[in-house]
């Protein structure tokens, strides 16, 4: 499979919800592509909704945020919608905490569905996917270790194998970013140390931009080139991985740490 | 023992809440069943004679019914149940499309909101009442009693699927936002396989609230069963009559099991219905 990568840029962006929360405070990032990024803070903190802003599931009230060729601006602004709003989206692949997967049907559908934007009404409608999309929807279940499950249905499967279902539908799009909003947040040790690995795998491989939110500091700090830490919608720390020691954490967390805050800590509790 | 905690000050207790408005609404409810009654003036007397009219009619219908029509009310149930089935065709194929349309997040409010009036409405006039409607432009044949029943089986369908579209898991539907897909996709893989099962077992269970539907419309001449019952209530044959009451019986209640199975089949994938967990 081939990849192109995509520098992601905030400018200023800030996200005041329509209740008056204020989701993020005057962001300046610049990822660039092919980075390992773990995003960390308490819940509230803005992780979810500074990921849902780079593809466009949350607007942003102000500033700028380019993703390569595309670029989403605040209220005022020239506003991404349309066709070229779900081209962005075509080239971003979005992995959720509960999986998201249609579980009704066979888990090459769920695959395949990666491929909606490339594919035509008539096709959409029947399920009648091109064969090219099909071979590619199952070299992504290679990746993920699932072939052999194509043809059962979703809901069949284990929490862990959706996930990697969920990562092989991102994988279909042929994505220049991989965003994981607490995608091991529903999975037990083991099993979320398979989905970090395959995550990491696919960035190293692949050179896909992977932005991954996450609780626990222990997953953040052992699978992320670059760790930022967010508190009250500000980012309060960026750096190498290897340079968050306890204090680094304490300061994001704005308090001081727990063995819930560590993974592998609960295991062990 | 006066008290149950060891305490200097008790916290302050709650005071009791009032309950007028439950007692006017009580009051109210009562008031509106006893003038009910008044007002349609009942004849306590004929009370008495009930249960004997009852067992001296059920023994001219049933001891023993009349079986020399049988060939005949098989044939006028047939054509029922065919009323029923094209009915319920119609139905769908109408309610479907316009269900999506009338279905939050799936098509603008201005498209919405007017579709679930034309629903409610078509759900406040029975079946019989669209059937005279219509029958004075297509007259009294059994595709009038189709037409009816697919009339009314577009409010309740059309209802029915606006409610299940609705209620689908949004995590399908977010994922498929996330990859790009535009309304089509969503309606297609990000609620439609969710909702499948749910909308297939609205549209049988509407199969057999029309098959008894058909049986009423039959009364008003759209033919069928019900038109030879009321044929036979006519002249009084009781003993054909009680023929025909077995015959609609058994085959409703026998369409009623398969399709309720099938039901089963797709919202819990056995045939009978699971036993709820004690």
């Amino acid at each position: 499979m081939e990849h192109t990568a995509a520098d992601i840029r905030f400018s200023d962006v800030s996200v005041t919800y329509p209740n008056g929360y204020t989701g993020l405070k005057t962001i300046d990032l610049n990822i660039p592509a092919g980075e390992m990024v773990g995003i960390v803070g308490l819940s509230g903190a803005g992780k979810s909704t500074l990921i849902r802003t780079i593809n466009g599931l949350v607007p942003i009230t102000s500033g700028s945020i380019t993703v390569g060729a595309h670029q989403l601006n605040g209220r005022g602004g020239a506003q991404l919608r349309g066709k070229d709003l779900r081209e962005l989206r075509s080239n971003v692949g979005m992995v959720f905490q509960s999986f998201n997967l249609a579980k009704r049907t066979t888990v090459l559908n769920n695959v395949l569905m990666g491929r909606l934007y490339h594919t035509s009404a008539w096709r959409i409608l029947l399920g009648a996917w091109k064969n090219d999309d099909v071979e590619l929807a199952m070299s992504a279940l290679e990746r993920v270790e699932i072939v052999p499950k194509a043809y059962e249905k979703a809901s069949s499967l284990s929490g862990g194998q959706q996930q990697r279902v969920a990562i092989a539908r991102t994988l279909a799009q042929r994505p220049q970013v991989i965003l994981a909003d607490e995608p091991v947040a529903s999975l037990d040790p083991p099993t979320s140390h398979v989905v970090m690995r395959d995550l990491q795998r696919i960035n190293a491989d692949l050179g896909i931009t992977v932005m991954v939110n996450l609780h626990f500091l222990d997953l953040a700090r052992r699978y992320s080139d670059r760790l930022i830490g967010l508190r009250s919608g500000e980012v309060v720390f960026d750096g190498a991985g290897a340079d968050a020691d306890e204090s680094v954490f304490e300061n994001i967390y704005g308090r001081s740490l727990t063995a819930e805050d560590v993974l592998d800590g609960q295991a062990v509790l | 023992m006066a008290t149950l905690i060891a305490q200097q000050q008790p916290t302050a207790r709650p005071v009791k809440p009032t309950t007028q408005l439950r007692t006017t609404l009580w009051l109210l409810v009562s008031l509106i069943v006893v003038a009910a009654f008044w007002s349609v003036q009942i004849k306590w007397s004929s009370l008495a004679d009930f249960p004997s009219q009852l067992i001296k009619y059920l023994g001219l219908m049933l001891f023993p019914p009349d079986w020399s029509k049988f060939g005949e009310a098989f044939k006028a149930t047939i054509l029922s149940v065919q009323m029923a089935w094209i009915g319920t065709i119609l139905g769908i194929i109408v309610s479907f499309p316009l269900s999506f349309l009338a279905s939050r997040g799936l098509a603008p409010r201005a498209v919405n909101a007017p579709l679930r009036f034309i629903f409610a409405v078509i759900r406040a006039v029975p079946e019989v009442v669209i059937a005279i409607l219509i029958l004075s432009v297509t007259g009294l044949t059994p595709f009038t009693g189709a037409l009816a029943l697919a009339v009314g089986s577009i409010g309740t369908l059309g209802k029915w699927g606006y409610e299940a579209f609705e209620g689908v898991d949004p995590g399908p539907k977010e994922a498929v936002r996330s990859t790009g897909g535009g309304t089509l996709a969503l309606i297609r893989w990000g609620v439609w396989p969710s909702a499948a099962p749910e909308v297939l077992s609205f549209w049988l269970y509407r199969f057999e609230i029309n098959v008894r539907a058909s049986a009423i419309l039959g009364l008003i001449g759209a033919g069928g069963i019900g038109k030879m019952l009321q044929d036979n209530v006519q002249f009084r044959n009781w003993d054909a009559v009680g023929m025909l009451l077995v015959v609609v019986v058994v085959v409703t209640m026998a369409i009623d099991q398969i399709s309720g199975a099938v039901r089963n089949k797709l919202i819990h994938g056995t045939w009978r219905a699971p036993r709820r967990a004690s």
